[in-house]
């Protein structure tokens, strides 16, 4: 039911491509990064981790580093007798005047260690003869899930798939650091973080330093990426915050390269044996699956299986595997990439057994659609877009080394707003300051923050002042889930048309009209219907006196929704000789619900999509299976995609504003590695069935399809 | 990092003097590798000795070769013309070396000189052979990028240096200054195989020692072919790579040099391939073949057996290169 909150029918502004607010002052430098904060007096931290990946804390040590050149402060984060559970669990800390001093102090930090059994990898272990190395067992037996007779299901079947399918553990790689400044005024706290979650960061200082939220006062203005990785100030915020009440002096704690790459979460790896059936014309009969996955050191791995596609019978348990590793965080679609990964590579084996095209297949075998169901739409207008029909059958049968394919995967994702609050104040020289607090992670937030608000008052982008990212603003949510969007605009829309109207009341007697009358375009007020009977938002602001108009509001209902869904194909070519896989297009279809800003919108679309190519060829955490050590704590030998390796993509974003406002920060990172693994099986008819697709896989891959198959 | 003094020295002599010291004394270029080894404390020198003002020029020589002062930077030799007319594969080499940036600012020498990527030398935790340990990690640990020649032991390093390789095969002399005087050692004496004596270093080069020429000889009636296999397309290594000289008569090899590049802890000679290629017309199917001679002395350890198929294809397409072929 449209009412007056409803987001307009012809909108000036929403589903506009509009650059970011920030972009000048991004490009310029002008814009603050938490790296860039600097206050006077500041020190600088430095933690002490653990070289090993299990190991009891015998002594720490913290005299020679108390004595050492600008050191202000040190502190021991565990006891002795403590066990420090993965290489990069944190020990002990110091403070100094510069950040080389700090690092020389530091590692005048003696530690001693008596080393303890560990797990490089999961195979370790599962390991019958495993030792016990994590209190409650080393692995984790899920709740099993089961729909339909399994047994009548395969009964059914014509041809049945078995294979296990795997994908590897990734970390997050944010470009800036996970840290904070922390300066202290007597009992409160001022903290620059860069966080996803600003508000919620304030909440967790005050918990875990016994101090009431009202004495803490964080702020994040921009931040260079946190993918899941930083909703709260973590323990390197904590001992930042020690350090400085113990230095009586502010200090910046920003982790370096290796400290991120070792504790500050990663995407679980997942592995799967499966086993499927399909009837002779392409329906999907049963799925048999085990599978098992790790976060690291105690933490779980949970992913959905099957994904998307409608198997009438259905079985799966899954296994939480724990090794010595840095504790998964959410990453971009938290599960998805991994559940669909393993999903959509045994969905082009089952289409093969009876040759059937992968789109036809899929479509085949879709839950019924609906607006959050939307693939059999966006398959066929993608087949279309993409040159499907150029596709051939497996293996390319063109000569020479390199073979090219194409491949499809469809995934989807929840998203919802819910609670944000926002303040908007309109001053009589008609200035307009919209304030809510929620944060910009670089996802383009507080630029449609302004959108909405300039969309509601008919003006442009520049009038509305935007304050984002701290602590002291009306309460919104953290950036994760993909809510950030749909809690935090309806919240700025209810808000600024309850302004609006506070306007048009003051605005009225003066047009000689009733407030419903008023309507507010293109940067004036009128009478609905006759533009010629109005003012100009500036003289209209006259009106307002000597007290601003000033409102509060709330997210409500009917303004976002829930629930996207997106197809992507991939095309890959294959040098046979060398293994070498380069992505040469992707083409990502996807819905948000009603699009903001169609530029930022697309933005998170093609970095989905890029991030998602790391995750397909380059990305790999790898752990020494001896030591349990990281061999690639670095962005050189941890590969990361450049300019030259990532391909033309190509976005095509589908506009619902009947559905409101649904977030679109995940979604479109979950299919790409799918669609280019089955990209480069139709290329040479070899299958890979885990990530990364490395040379070694892909020969090897290879290798076997040419002595008689993958199975 | 470690504190350092640094030394600016203004010509050959003074830089061999300034590496006299107490302490350690190191020579540093373009620091693209020097300075990641301190910032990460696997090496903690005392003295820095920089070399970059040293000789920057390339020259011809009488017999018609060319002299390649060791300061010259990576972005310079590939764009020298006389370089690229006379030693392509040196040209090819030289652009795919890292980044735009490590070009720009890496030197000829330190790239000839610069230390070994292995994961586990970068990584402060491991202390293996190479840092004066007793063990080498690599052999039960995680060897995907590790040698698959001359894996005797006790380092199985793959020689990261790029320009290396072409020098190597155009049979390039290096000129070394020490304290007792000026020498010069041919490209396939200077790189050395480690043993436990001198694992510590990758090259004939004593600690007061500098290089400060690469010296290439006249090249003759020769084709050259160059070819790189990356998995990334910048910003990483090279997974194996190749530099062929054919010495031709008509479209009849005479003779070759096959130098392999990513595989073995030296520039690694394919006598085999060589061998094979004498006599042979140029065409597709004598490279196939040669590439096949290259790595049927291949050693793999147990995560690297597929770097011998891009080994052997690298070979394969740097003759296809020198024939002036489509290589895919
Ligand atoms: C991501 C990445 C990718 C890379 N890819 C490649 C690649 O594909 N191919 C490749 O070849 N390299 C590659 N490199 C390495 C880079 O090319 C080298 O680090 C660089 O060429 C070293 O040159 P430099 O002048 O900066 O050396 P420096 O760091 O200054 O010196 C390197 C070493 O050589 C010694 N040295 C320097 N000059 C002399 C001299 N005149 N006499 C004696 N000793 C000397 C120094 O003491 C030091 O130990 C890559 C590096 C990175 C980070
Ligand atoms: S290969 Fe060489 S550098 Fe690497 S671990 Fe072994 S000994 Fe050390």
């Amino acid at each position: 039911m449209a009412n007056k909150y409803s987001w307009p029918e012809k909108p000036a502004l929403l589903g506009t491509s509009v650059k970011r607010l920030d972009g000048p002052d991004k490009v310029t430098g002008r814009a603050k990064y938490t790296y860039d904060i600097n206050r006077p007096g500041m020190l600088y931290g430095k933690m002490v981790r653990s070289p090993l990946p299990h190991a009891r804390v015998v002594s720490i040590d913290l005299s020679a580093a108390e004595k050492a050149p600008g050191v202000k402060a040190v502190l021991a984060h565990v006891a002795v007798g403590a066990q420090v559970m993965y290489q990069g669990d944190p020990v002990a800390a110091v403070a100094a005047d510069t950040e080389e001093r700090a690092l020389d102090a530091a590692r005048m930090i003696r530690v001693r260690y008596e080393a303890l059994p560990h797990f490089a990898n999961v195979e370790q272990a599962m390991a019958t003869d495993a030792p016990a190395v994590f209190p409650g067992g080393n692995t984790r037996q899920g709740a099993t899930e089961e729909t339909g007779d399994l047994v009548a299901g395969f009964a059914k079947a014509a041809h049945i798939v078995e294979a296990t399918y795997a994908t590897h553990v990734i970390t997050h790689v944010c470009l800036e650091t996970h840290g904070c400044v922390c300066e202290w005024d007597g009992d409160k706290l001022t903290a620059w973080i860069s966080t996803q979650a600003v508000i919620q960061s304030a909440q967790q200082f005050a918990q875990a330093l016994g101090i009431p939220q009202a004495n803490v006062h964080t702020i994040m203005q921009y931040m260079g990426g946190g993918f899941g990785s930083k909703f709260g100030p973590d323990s390197q915020g904590i001992i930042c915050a020690k350090l400085a009440k113990l230095a009586k002096a502010p200090v910046k704690l920003m982790l370096d390269r290796k400290e991120e790459h070792l504790d500050t979460g990663n995407r679980p790896s997942a592995t799967a044996h499966i086993r499927a059936g399909i009837t002779a014309d392409g329906m999907l009969t049963a799925f048999d699956g085990q599978s098992w996955g790790t976060g690291g050191a105690g933490a779980t791995s949970g992913f959905p299986l099957p994904y998307i596609y409608n198997f009438p019978t259905r079985k799966r348990t899954h296994k939480d595997v724990y090794i010595n590793a840095g504790q998964q965080r959410a990453m971009r679609a938290p599960g998805h990439p991994q559940g669909c990964f393993l999903t959509e590579i045994l969905m082009d084996e089952l289409a093969d057994t009876i040759k059937m095209d992968p789109v036809a297949f899929r479509v085949k075998n879709l839950p019924p659609a609906a607006p959050n169901a939307m693939w059999a739409e966006y398959f066929a207008r993608g087949a279309k877009a993409f040159g499907w029909d150029k596709r051939h059958a497996t293996g390319d049968p063109t000569p020479g080394p390199i073979k090219t394919g194409m491949g499809v995967s469809a995934h989807r994702w929840g998203g919802a707003g819910q609670g944000s609050q926002a303040h908007v104040d309109i001053m009589s020289d008609g200035g307009i300051v919209v304030k809510c607090g929620t944060q910009d992670i670089g996802t383009g937030t507080r630029t449609i923050v302004g959108m909405v608000a300039a969309e509601t008052f008919g003006l442009p982008l520049s009038a509305i002042k935007v304050e984002i990212g701290d602590s002291l603003l009306p309460f919104s949510g953290g950036s994760g889930g993909s809510t950030t969007a749909a809690s935090a605009m309806p919240a700025i829309r209810v808000t600024s048309v309850d302004a609006l109207e506070a306007l048009f009341a003051k605005v009225a007697p003066a047009l000689g009209t009733a407030p419903e009358n008023l309507v507010a375009e293109g940067g004036r007020i009128f009478i609905k219907g006759t533009p010629a009977k109005g003012l100009s938002w500036k003289d209209a602001c006259k009106l307002i006196g000597t007290e601003p108009i000033s409102v509060n509001g709330k997210w409500a209902q009917g303004l976002s929704g829930s629930g996207t869904s997106g197809v992507q194909f991939a095309e890959a070519s294959v040098d046979i000789e060398t293994g070498i896989v380069r992505v040469t297009r992707i083409l990502a279809i996807q819905d948000c619900g009603l699009i903001v800003d169609k530029l930022t919108a697309e933005s998170q679309a093609y970095g989905g999509v890029i991030a998602a190519i790391n995750f397909a060829l380059f990305e790999d955490r790898i752990l020494d299976r001896v030591t349990g050590q990281m061999v690639n704590p670095n962005m050189e030998m941890y590969l990361l995609a450049g300019m030259s390796d990532v391909p033309k993509i190509d976005i095509m974003l589908n506009n619902m504003p009947e559905r409101g406002v649904i977030g679109i920060g995940e979604p479109p990172t979950v299919s790409t590695a799918s669609a280019i693994a089955n990209a480069v099986r139709n290329a040479t008819g070899a299958t890979i069935r885990s990530l990364p697709l490395h040379p070694h896989k892909v020969l090897a891959a290879l290798e076997q399809e040419k002595a008689g198959g993958t199975n | 990092m470690k504190a350092f003094s640094y030394v600016n020295p203004s010509s050959e002599k003074e830089a061999v003097a300034a590496l006299k010291t107490d302490g350690i004394a190191m020579v540093i270029g373009g620091g693209q590798d020097l300075l990641a080894r301190m910032k990460d404390y696997i090496d903690s020198p005392d003295r820095l000795v920089n070399v970059k003002g040293l000789d920057a020029t390339m020259t011809s020589t009488p017999d018609g070769g060319m002299k390649i002062g060791s300061a010259v930077k990576i972005i310079d030799l590939f764009e020298h013309a006389q370089v690229a007319k006379l030693y392509p594969s040196v040209n090819a080499a030289a652009i795919e070396v890292g980044t735009p940036q490590i070009r720009n600012q890496g030197t000829v020498g330190g790239n000839v000189n610069q230390r070994p990527r292995c994961w586990y030398f970068r990584n402060e935790e491991f202390v293996c052979f190479k840092k004066g340990g007793s063990r080498c990690f690599a052999v039960n640990g995680e060897n995907q990028y590790h040698a698959i020649f001359g894996n005797e032991g006790p380092s199985h390093i793959v020689h990261p240096s790029s320009l290396a390789v072409p020098f190597m095969a155009y049979g390039a002399k290096f000129r070394v200054l020490g304290p007792n005087g000026e020498r010069e050692i041919a490209a396939a004496d200077y790189f050395t195989m480690p043993t436990l004596q001198n694992v510590l270093k990758e090259n004939v080069l004593d600690d007061e020692d500098i290089l400060t020429h690469v010296i290439l000889p006249a090249p003759g009636i020769v084709k050259s072919g160059h070819y790189e296999v990356r998995y990334k397309a910048s910003h990483d290594w090279p997974l194996a790579f190749s530099t062929v000289v054919l010495t031709m008569s008509g479209n009849t090899i005479s003779s070759a040099r096959v130098v392999l590049g990513a595989v073995a802890p030296i520039p690694w000679r394919s006598k085999a391939a060589e061998a094979f290629l004498a006599g042979k017309p140029l065409n597709e199917a004598t490279a196939a073949a040669a590439g096949e001679a290259a790595v049927s002395e291949a050693k793999p350890m147990s995560g690297n057996a597929y770097k011998v198929q891009i080994a052997k294809t690298a070979v394969k397409r740097a003759i296809m290169n020198a024939a002036g072929l489509n290589t895919v």
